[in-house]
């Protein structure tokens, strides 16, 4: 039930990573970094990379799991409390990707604007996964590799003929705004952490960092190239076009007789972004259930659920505060625990070792 | 009248075995006791030497001629042997089994099998002289071929088995007979290849089998509900088929196959929901015209589950989603609908269930006037009469038509299509993309005998691809489908295989 | 567990029946809404304000789309102009298929973004809808009847239509690509200048619709584009009978600078900057060249194989560099030819080659001027010094349009 393959783990970095970054993030990146969005994105892909190593090094050193390498370390009551703080952390960085999904959809989706009451069924969906632990992560992560290839694929090639690369030149100019650009995308950075909660879940294979640093690598320049094509397109005014993946591909298909048959492909991207929101949540019911085994999961499922839909409602009118908030504040709450954290966990093979020498040497 | 009957006929009584001895009225009496039914008589004989011998028999399900020609005139015409081995030598009938007491004969005449006494022999001698009222085999109706063969199986257990030996004459084939029914006492067969098949789920097959505990298995559906790991899933878990042809091919690629006496639907387990996308004729053209037809089938599924819901949020959330020529047509097309587009569609999908279900119950010769109903009336007279737009009969129409491209997925598609129309009418696309999210999350977590429902695709097994989404050349299917878990996975011996094992 | 799951169950299934079956959520579904297939706007009769003209697409019982047009005068926003439409009609107007927003002569001399940004903002129009500037209003332009009674909407949007643009013939611009011209630092940009001809006035004289126009500009019939698809417009050819059909010609251009009308390109000049600097790819053109002591006008079809339109520096000093490359054919002259010669039809003969680039150098200065002239930066001159020479940024930020010299490589190739 709480196994996941080591492909899965790739199809998760190669096919869903970049889905939850082509809403408002490449706007928003824009606004900071002008025609250098890819620098900044790039910058922050560089430091996952380094954060994923270091998590694939240790897990070349152990098979168990995060939770047994604190336990080892420090006791089960130490890592009861970093999970529980790994599990708040987990559903803290669900929250602002919701509310952006909420905005796409209500702009996207409707012709009206509806009411909230239309994205709460996406917490349903998010508690029945949370419910079947890290086994469905990875399967669903099976399913969104062709839906994200396929229709991924389809939107660049309907858009990138209307792209102008040429506007991503001069390259380097805006200077400050590319790191000011990247501190504040850190947010969306997170998913280097999930390898740790992984560990002692997969099989290892042959080349298993090459696999999964190979895959990552696909996702980062499946988002660079979504980020480019986006700027060629919309140039000076691509702060203006939020819920940039619904937008990008409409050149080409707005005056055929077929109408918009992109949607077919955005539709598809979206249901990859609901299995996409899901993670983070699944994954925080996953630390809650590894730390706390005596209550039942669905008490944390509903928890957690219930937590998020009463934030959705209360935030509903205060996207932009939410969003500078989580850009431009709390980056260093990311900062600690998707990058500080997994490279603090590094020592934590070696203090195994040494207890190990000890417990011989004894 | 008639259910009173078989009760009575099924009216054995909860005794203790009660073992027979030499004295042939006391046999007779034993018998008679557990047996009370009107319908089995006894008829009494006499040997050549001027012993007494009885035959017990099920009157209308007993092959009397047989048992004249075959068990009591040989009798007649020597003498009375001096135990049980013995009369089952003197007969002329190669069926013979001993019954040591009263419930055991009784089982057996009930079944069709007549009991035979010899005054002076201990037990019975069971004769299986049953009358198998067995119709021919013919294709079924279900699951026509163009190409391929077209025998299908009948209702008779025997029969059915008969047609998988001869499609499968290795002595590895096993058939593994069970009983199911405290009152109906059916005959259920567990048919597998031995090192072919996982153990893990023959073992479990069998298990489960032997738990039912009901009164009663008149088909082999009922078996299937306690064969599925999520009894409450909307969605299949049992595989089935009414053809050999693919019963055996699901038996050689690993699968346990379940036979019911009395019904003509095989089961196979373990199931994985691509193989109903799957036909029999598929391995008999080409693999590119398989695979087309294979990708039209899901296509087609799609199509019936998802145009309804479309059509019903495009209109009620997002005309974006319509081409502007297509949105004047239906615009035009839906002035002066009383109902909305929501309801519209509910209605006509309901009246298209309401037609299916009447069509397949209803006598034949009412189904000329039915169709003329159903097409003129419903159809031609209602967009007419403005009651609901052309669009939407087009929409529903060819959602209906869409759903029978995989005729074993129909039930299930017919209850999601209403589903997504709800959610389509309530929430809009972004509800029925939710529900496309739940409904894979659902199928990715649905695991039966340790093999997943969505598999190969999620899990993704790339070797078994091969004979899912697309049709490779049966020369590339060198291996059995990977996640059944089977020992022996050479399925072709190319001279790669061969080297491989001598090496 | 089974029983909790079963109320779960059927509580769900209740929720999703009454939400169907009461469909509330303030939706305004196909039945309530008026399909807008274009939008007009208008310099209202009050000062500031505008007139907008909605094109409603009215479906009959056989989905054949009728126009409807309302306008709502005097408003501040096109926003309020939506809502009093909606209060007029009852109908919720939805902007979803609207393909075309014309902008009314008048309203060229504000800057039109003052009311062009309703269109950015909403989520629910899209940007690449086509965006022009027609003689006179835009109501009028609605109230037009189209030579194949199609919506006026549809037939503008023919005449501007992508294909159009290919041949050259019209300067196709949508919602996008307006405003990136708009909010760059060059703040320039174009608009095709659509003006309605009266069937009357083409319809009996064999002639089209552009090819009058552009003789009514007193354009030479040197590179004037001359040449229409004859079934889009010939509209005597058409619609017989009394009904009083109106053709739309789009073949010259407005420029814009900060938002505002700057210049207007004629048709010649229009085919000019398509051949250089749009997705033209194919046209037709006219020249003529003295022969035998007579003018013999040549009618070429042109297809381009290579364009580009550079700014480099040489010794500090900047130099926009046209380089054209294309094959010519024949498609038709104006003298009578021996068989002979209309056989070679593919084969150019060199002085027609020659006085062709003439022609369009001699197109291209001209459109030069008027961009220097007027300040519209329509080549991207300025972007092009931002992009590729940043380090001349400075130095030439303002005066770039200005102070760079034009240098000409244009080659017209024949078969050989």
């Amino acid at each position: 039930m709480d196994n996941i393959k080591l492909r899965q783990i790739c199809f998760y970095f190669a096919c869903m990573m970049p889905a939850a970054k082509l809403l408002i993030y490449p706007a928003t990146l824009a606004y900071d970094t002008k025609n250098d969005l890819l620098l900044a994105a790039g910058l922050n892909f560089a430091a996952q990379v380094l954060v994923l190593g270091a998590v694939l090094w240790l897990s070349a050193r152990t098979d168990r799991t995060f939770f047994a390498l604190l336990e080892g370390a420090f006791g089960r009551l130490c890592a009861r409390i970093v999970y529980c703080l790994c599990a708040a952390f987990f559903l803290f960085s669900a929250l602002f990707p919701m509310l952006e999904q909420r905005v796409f959809v209500t702009q996207v989706l409707y012709e009206n604007v509806p009411s909230v009451l239309v994205y709460t069924p996406f917490f349903a969906v998010s508690f029945f996964a949370c419910l079947q632990g890290l086994r469905t992560l990875g399967r669903a992560a099976d399913v969104a590799m062709p839906l994200f290839a396929v229709s991924f694929v389809a939107l660049i090639l309907l858009a990138a003929p209307h792209a102008d690369f040429g506007a991503l030149l001069p390259v380097g100019r805006t200077g400050a705004g590319i790191f000011r650009g990247a501190l504040f995308g850190v947010h969306r950075f997170a998913d280097c952490l999930y390898p740790l909660f992984f560990l002692g879940h997969f099989r290892r294979e042959k080349k298993t960092a090459g696999k999964v640093l190979a895959a990552f690598a696909a996702g980062a320049l499946a988002v660079l190239v979504f980020l480019a094509v986006f700027y060629g397109i919309f140039e000076d005014i691509a702060v203006l076009r939020q819920n940039s993946i619904a937008h990008i591909s409409k050149y080409t298909t707005s005056f055929t007789s077929l109408g918009r048959i992109d949607f077919l492909f955005i539709f598809a991207l979206t249901v990859v972004q609901i299995f996409c929101l899901c993670v983070p949540v699944q994954l925080c019911v996953h630390c809650l259930r590894t730390a706390l085994p005596r209550v039942h999961p669905l008490f944390f499922a509903a928890a957690a659920n219930g937590a998020l839909l009463t934030a959705v409602l209360l935030l509903n009118d205060t996207f932009l505060e939410v969003q500078q908030l989580f850009t431009q504040k709390l980056w260093a709450v990311f900062l600690v625990f998707a990058y500080l954290l997994p490279l603090a966990a590094l020592p934590l093979c070696a203090a195994k070792k040494n207890k190990k020498r000890e417990d011989g040497d004894g | 009248m008639f259910a009173a009957k078989l009760h009575k006929l099924g009216d054995v009584k909860e005794t203790s075995k009660q073992r027979f001895g030499s004295e042939l009225q006391a046999n007779l009496h034993a018998v008679k006791e557990v047996l009370a039914a009107e319908d089995v008589l006894v008829h009494e004989f006499f040997a050549g030497d001027g012993t007494r011998c009885a035959a017990v028999y099920a009157d209308g399900i007993t092959d009397k001629a047989a048992l004249g020609e075959l068990v009591i005139l040989p009798l007649t015409r020597r003498h009375a042997p001096a135990d049980a081995r013995q009369v089952c030598a003197c007969l002329c009938f190669p069926e013979t089994r001993l019954a040591p007491d009263a419930e055991t004969a009784a089982g057996e005449v009930l079944a069709g099998n007549p009991a035979l006494f010899v005054d002076g022999v201990d037990g019975a001698v069971i004769c299986g002289t049953k009358l198998v009222a067995a119709r021919a085999v013919t294709e079924p109706q279900t699951s026509v071929t163009v190409k391929g063969p077209r025998e299908g199986f009948v209702e008779d257990i025997k029969t059915n088995m008969g047609l998988i030996r001869k499609r499968i004459k290795t002595p590895s084939l096993r058939f593994e007979v069970l009983e199911a029914g405290r009152q109906s006492h059916t005959a259920v067969c567990i048919a597998y290849i031995e090192g072919i098949a996982d153990k893990t789920v023959i073992q479990s097959v069998r298990g489960r089998i032997a738990a039912i505990d009901i009164d009663n298995v008149p088909d082999s559906s009922y078996i299937s509900k306690f064969l599925m790991p999520r009894p409450h899933s909307l969605f299949k878990q049992v595989g089935t088929t009414e053809k050999p042809d693919i019963l055996c091919a699901k038996i050689a690629e690993g699968r346990v196959a379940v036979l019911s006496d009395g019904s003509p639907i095989a089961l196979t387990l373990p199931y994985m929901l691509e193989e109903d996308f799957q036909s029999s004729q598929d391995y008999f053209v080409s693999p590119y015209r398989a695979t087309v037809s294979r990708l039209l089938r899901l296509f087609a599924v799609l199509l019936s589950v998802f145009l309804p819901a479309f059509y019903v949020a495009a209109q009620l959330f997002k005309l974006r989603l319509l081409p502007f020529a297509l949105l004047l047509t239906i615009s035009g097309g839906i002035q002066g609908i009383p109902l909305s587009p929501g309801l519209e569609m509910f209605f006509l999908l309901i009246v298209l269930e309401i037609l299916i279900e009447a069509s397949v119950r209803m006598p034949k010769y009412v189904a000329l006037a039915l169709s003329v109903i159903g097409a003129l009336v419903l159809g031609d007279t209602a967009v007419k009469a403005g009651l609901v737009s052309s669009p939407a009969i087009i929409i529903v129409a060819l959602s209906g038509i869409s759903a029978y491209t995989v005729p074993d997925l129909a039930g299930t598609v017919s209850v999601v299509r209403i589903v997504y129309i709800l959610v389509a009418g309530s929430l809009g696309p972004y509800g029925i993309l939710l529900l496309t999210a739940l409904l894979l999350y659902y199928l990715i977590g649905s695991d039966g005998y340790g093999v997943p429902l969505l598999a190969p695709f999620a899990p993704l097994i790339r070797r078994d691809l091969r004979d899912a989404l697309y049709k490779a050349n049966i020369r590339d299917l060198d291996k059995r489908p990977a996640v059944l878990g089977s020992r022996n996975q050479t399925r072709l011996r190319t001279r790669k295989n061969k080297e491989n094992a001598h090496g | 567990m089974v029983k909790l799951r079963t109320r779960i169950f059927v509580i769900a299934a209740a929720l999703l029946f009454l939400l169907f079956f009461s469909n509330d959520f303030g939706l305004i579904d196909i039945q309530k809404t008026a399909i807008v297939a274009a939008i007009g706007i208008d310099a209202g009769s009050e000062e500031g304000k505008l007139n907008v003209t909605a094109q409603i697409a009215v479906p009959d019982a056989s989905g054949a789309g009728k126009a409807g047009n309302v306008t709502a005068e005097n408003t501040r926003t096109v926003s309020e102009a939506m809502a009093q439409i909606n209060r007029k009609t009852g109908w919720y107007p939805t902007l979803v298929h609207c393909r075309l927003v014309m902008l009314g002569e008048a309203t060229a001399e504000r800057d039109v973004f003052e009311f062009l940004n309703y269109f950015l903002r909403s989520e629910f129009v899209e940007d690449s809808c086509l965006i022009a500037v027609c003689k006179g209003t835009a109501q009028e332009l609605f109230s037009s009847q189209s030579p194949i009674g199609e919506l006026t909407a549809i037939a503008v949007s023919k005449v501007l239509s992508s294909e159009a643009e290919k041949t050259g013939l019209v300067c196709v611009t949508n919602l996008r690509d307006f405003a990136k011209g708009y909010f760059s630092p060059a703040a320039s940009g174009y608009l095709p200048l659509v003006a309605l001809r009266k069937e009357a006035e083409s319809g009996g004289q064999g002639g089209t619709a552009q090819g009058t126009a552009a003789r009514e500009q007193g354009a030479p019939a040197v590179l004037a584009a001359d040449i229409l698809p004859a079934a889009a417009s010939d509209p005597a050819a058409q619609s017989g009978g009394d009904n009083a059909a109106d053709v739309f010609d789009a073949s010259q251009t407005m420029l814009f600078y900060r938002g505002k009308r700057a210049a207007v390109l004629d048709a010649g000049e229009t085919l000019a900057f398509n051949l250089t600097e749009t997705s033209t790819d194919f046209a037709y053109g006219e020249v003529t060249i003295e022969q035998d002591g007579a003018p013999v006008t040549y009618s070429l079809k042109i297809r381009i194989r290579k364009k580009k339109v550079s700014l480099d520096f040489q010794d500090g000093k900047p130099v926009l560099t046209f380089r054209v490359r294309a094959n010519a054919q024949i498609a038709d002259d104006s003298r009578a030819d021996g068989i002979v010669d209309i056989a070679k039809t593919a084969f150019v003969p060199e002085p027609v080659l020659r006085a062709a680039e003439e022609a369009l150098r001699v197109r291209l200065d001209a459109v030069l001027e008027t961009t220097r002239e007027s300040g519209c930066d329509l080549f991207g001159v300025r972007q092009k010094l931002h992009r590729r020479h940043p380090r001349y940024e400075r130095e030439y930020a303002e005066t770039v349009l200005r102070d760079c010299a034009i240098a000409y490589d244009i080659a017209f190739d024949t078969l050989q």
